[in-house]
């Protein structure tokens, strides 16, 4: 069985953690990590224009970072205590070539590993995964160096009214989701099977990707050349000429 | 749609896809500025510049979007919508001047 790192118990800003990310796609060693965000804060799509997606004066009250992606897709809230984030580094051969499937194929693990905690989550297309016809999570890949990344979002538990606040959601973009406001859109964890801590599902999801994938995994932590080349990496994150680039 | 300071607006949901979304601004009929938007994903991610770049200068009509959006389209991969949704986004957009 083949074996990738494995990252966990990490918390950052939002531009630390999105450095991070991009740190590991440029090195490439196959790896999966679970991380969360603190403070809150919003990821907006690589293509996104941010005054469009995103109520800036909204998460001034609330103090929520805003950071661009560099994968694609649309603006997820990251709750500092509601949302848990995976990330998988892994060789562009690893995953099918077709960008659509290779989504379903690294959501399995997901899927798995909710299964396990009882959870009927499946997938929906395009790089979505519902339970009872609701999202629960949404997942962005992008491609370069030879490697994939796709990172994605777990809603763990949910505050729709602020979520809905801070983020600009028109009646367009659900227009085909046969439902009346954005906020029958989502659900959560606890919404399903009540409170649950955050490692257990982690170590559920790690199962899930362990079975799916023929994977196993070895914990680590970044190292020293990683830590070293976040401070640069972070830069760009935090500057008005990336997030608002659109 | 809307129209803000001669810039166009407009959106467009792709069924079953993403949405898409343009800020657009024409002098007479040719196209002078042009911002494509939205959650959709387009490989390699900053080959979007060379979409919009690639039609300042293009007359608003279907036949000429389509020329210079076909080769652009042959060399990026498309996710959550079709080159024809971008072509129908922008010729929707350009409507707005009408109303």
């Amino acid at each position: 069985m083949e074996k990738w790192r494995l990252l966990i118990h990490q918390t950052h800003d939002a531009y630390t953690n999105m450095s991070i990310d991009e740190i590991l796609l440029k090195n490439g060693t196959p790896t999966l990590r679970f991380y969360q965000w603190s403070p809150s804060a919003i990821s907006i799509g690589y293509f996104q224009g941010i005054r469009e997606e995103v109520n800036l004066k909204a998460c001034k009250e609330e103090k929520i970072d805003v950071v661009r992606r560099i994968t694609g897709g649309g603006a997820v809230y990251h709750d500092e205590k509601g949302d848990i984030t995976y990330s998988i580094i892994a060789p562009i051969d690893f995953v099918p070539s077709n960008i659509q499937e290779s989504y379903e194929y690294l959501c399995t693990g997901l899927i798995k590993g909710l299964h396990l905690l009882g959870v009927p989550a499946c997938f929906s297309p395009i790089n979505d995964i519902h339970i009872n016809h609701k999202k629960i999570s949404g997942s962005a890949q992008t491609r370069r160096y030879g490697h994939v990344l796709q990172h994605g979002t777990l809603l763990c538990s949910l505050n729709p009214d602020l979520m809905f606040r801070l983020l600009r959601i028109t009646q367009e973009k659900i227009k085909d989701k046969y439902i009346k406001n954005v906020k029958e859109r989502v659900t959560s964890l606890e919404t399903i099977i009540g409170p649950i801590e955050k490692d257990k599902i982690i170590e559920s999801l790690i199962i899930g990707f362990k079975k799916t994938l023929q994977i196993d995994f070895t914990h680590c932590e970044l190292t020293p050349e990683e830590l070293s080349s976040i401070p640069k990496i972070r830069k760009k994150y935090v500057q008005r000429k990336w997030n608002f680039k659109r | 749609m809307s129209k803000e300071n001669g810039i166009l607006r407009g959106e467009l949901k792709v069924i079953g896809g993403k949405l898409l979304k343009c800020q657009l601004a024409l002098q007479k009929d040719i196209i002078i500025s042009l911002k494509i938007t939205g959650d959709f994903f387009l490989y390699p991610e900053e080959k979007i510049t060379d979409l919009e770049t690639c039609l300042l200068g293009c007359r608003i009509n279907l036949k000429d979007i389509q020329s210079k959006l076909t080769p652009f389209f042959q060399h990026v991969e498309l996710v959550g919508a079709d080159p024809q949704d971008f072509i129908n986004l922008i010729i929707l957009t350009s409507k707005e001047k009408k109303k």
